[in-house]
């Protein structure tokens, strides 16, 4: 097993409890299983995974998805900006923090990582990897919002942007994106994220 | 008038005058206008393009233009570009409108993110379609071939010739690079088939 640098968030907060937890879960599992579709849900249950992550979730029917998960001892993690039916903005965030109940929000919006804070959800900001010209850019808004966690799309980037990211942000990072098969997964740990998120059930250990 | 068509396979992604010359100055005849702002290059993006050279636009990133007809008018009649590249399905509908060719860009983020950028693919096919990151090329390109047979370019994160060459080996006829380098290396290279 690689050993993985894990850094804790600069300031205690009251999500300082739910984030080591998913840390230490992450050091023996290091796998977020990535739901599409409800049916999916049931095998990543059954899996070891100690996240999962909702994506593309109908915001208005998600409270048993997320209370399944956390039956199982598993954090519930909803991603707002695919989210159908749910305002992008704070009434949408405190919804999914107090009505559902969710251990944590991811998106790739600066503003939306202030209102997960302000909610204490653990914030996962998405940095986005399809440009290198924004990238800069993309780093400083990063700086700015301070989220929880950082999650890398895609997995085939990270390897030539890690040392900058981690030079930037001293923040757990979660590499994401077309990790289907064990190199993948392999390659991201090694160079340093404390966890994958995929959507193959073959990488739910 | 037909505008000119692509000559190589590398593009380079030019954001301002001096980057704009040193690829023009190296023999290509095509460039694509990444960021910066259009309306400071008016006059040598005109000139380049009266002399031959195939412009595309980033609709999305440039400065200086509305998301509207008259801007696109305005590439195709007055500046003669070649063609214009967005993620917004509706701004290649009213490109293709002007005669301009219409580049389809693809967040290539996740399995996810493909998914919505293969079902927003418009009608008529595009001219191209352009995956961003290009380094992502090689795990799409089957999903990509399952909705469209228009030719397939790689953009951003390609940081050396051996992944540019990987990228144009797994299906792209197109590369496009901000990179000097890249632009030396390919300066001879025709397009392929």
């Amino acid at each position: 097993m690689a050993t993985r640098a894990i850094v804790p968030p600069a300031s205690p907060r009251a999500i300082d409890g739910p984030m080591s937890r998913l840390l230490e879960a992450f050091a023996r599992v290091p796998v977020a299983a990535v739901i599409r579709r409800g049916e999916e849900l049931p095998r990543a249950l059954a899996s070891q995974v100690p996240a999962v992550f909702f994506v593309r979730a109908p915001a208005f029917h998600l409270g048993p998805l997320v209370w399944a998960v956390q039956a199982k001892h598993k954090l519930a993690f909803v991603h707002i900006d695919l989210i159908a039916g749910l305002g992008k903005d704070r009434a949408g965030i405190s919804f999914l923090a107090r009505e559902i109940g969710v251990n944590g929000i991811i998106t790739s919006h600066s503003s939306l990582v202030a209102a997960a804070k302000a909610e204490r959800v653990i914030a996962v900001q998405r940095l986005l990897l399809y440009d290198d010209l924004a990238l800069p850019s993309a780093m400083a808004a990063l700086d700015h919002a301070r989220p929880d966690i950082v999650e890398v799309l895609p997995g085939v980037v990270f390897r030539s942007v890690v040392d900058q990211i981690r030079a930037r942000l001293p923040l757990p990072i979660i590499v994401g994106g077309f990790i289907t098969g064990e190199a993948q997964r392999r390659t991201a740990l090694d160079a340093g994220a404390v966890a994958i998120s995929a959507s193959t059930p073959s990488l739910w250990p | 008038m037909r505008t000119p068509d692509i000559s190589s396979a590398l593009m380079p992604a030019v954001r301002d005058g001096s980057s704009m010359h040193a690829a023009l100055e190296l023999g290509y005849r095509q460039l694509l206008l990444e960021r910066g702002n259009l309306l400071a290059l008016l006059g040598p993006l005109t000139a380049a393009a009266r002399r031959g050279t195939a412009i595309f636009v980033n609709l999305d990133a440039v400065e200086g233009l509305a998301n509207d007809s008259a801007a696109l008018a305005f590439l195709a009649t007055d500046l003669g570009f070649s063609g214009v590249v967005s993620v917004k399905s509706h701004a290649l509908r009213d490109a293709g409108r002007f005669r301009l060719r219409t580049v389809q860009r693809i967040h290539a983020i996740d399995s996810t993110g493909l998914e919505t950028g293969l079902n927003g693919i418009v009608s008529p096919p595009p001219y191209a379609i352009a995956v961003a990151p290009a380094l992502a090329l090689p795990l799409v390109m089957t999903a990509i071939r399952e909705k469209s047979s228009a030719p397939v370019w790689g953009t951003g994160f390609v940081s050396s010739a051996e992944e540019a060459e990987a990228i144009l080996a797994a299906g792209a006829s197109v590369v496009t690079s901000s990179r000097p380098d890249l632009w030396r290396h390919f300066a001879e290279i025709p397009v392929r088939g």
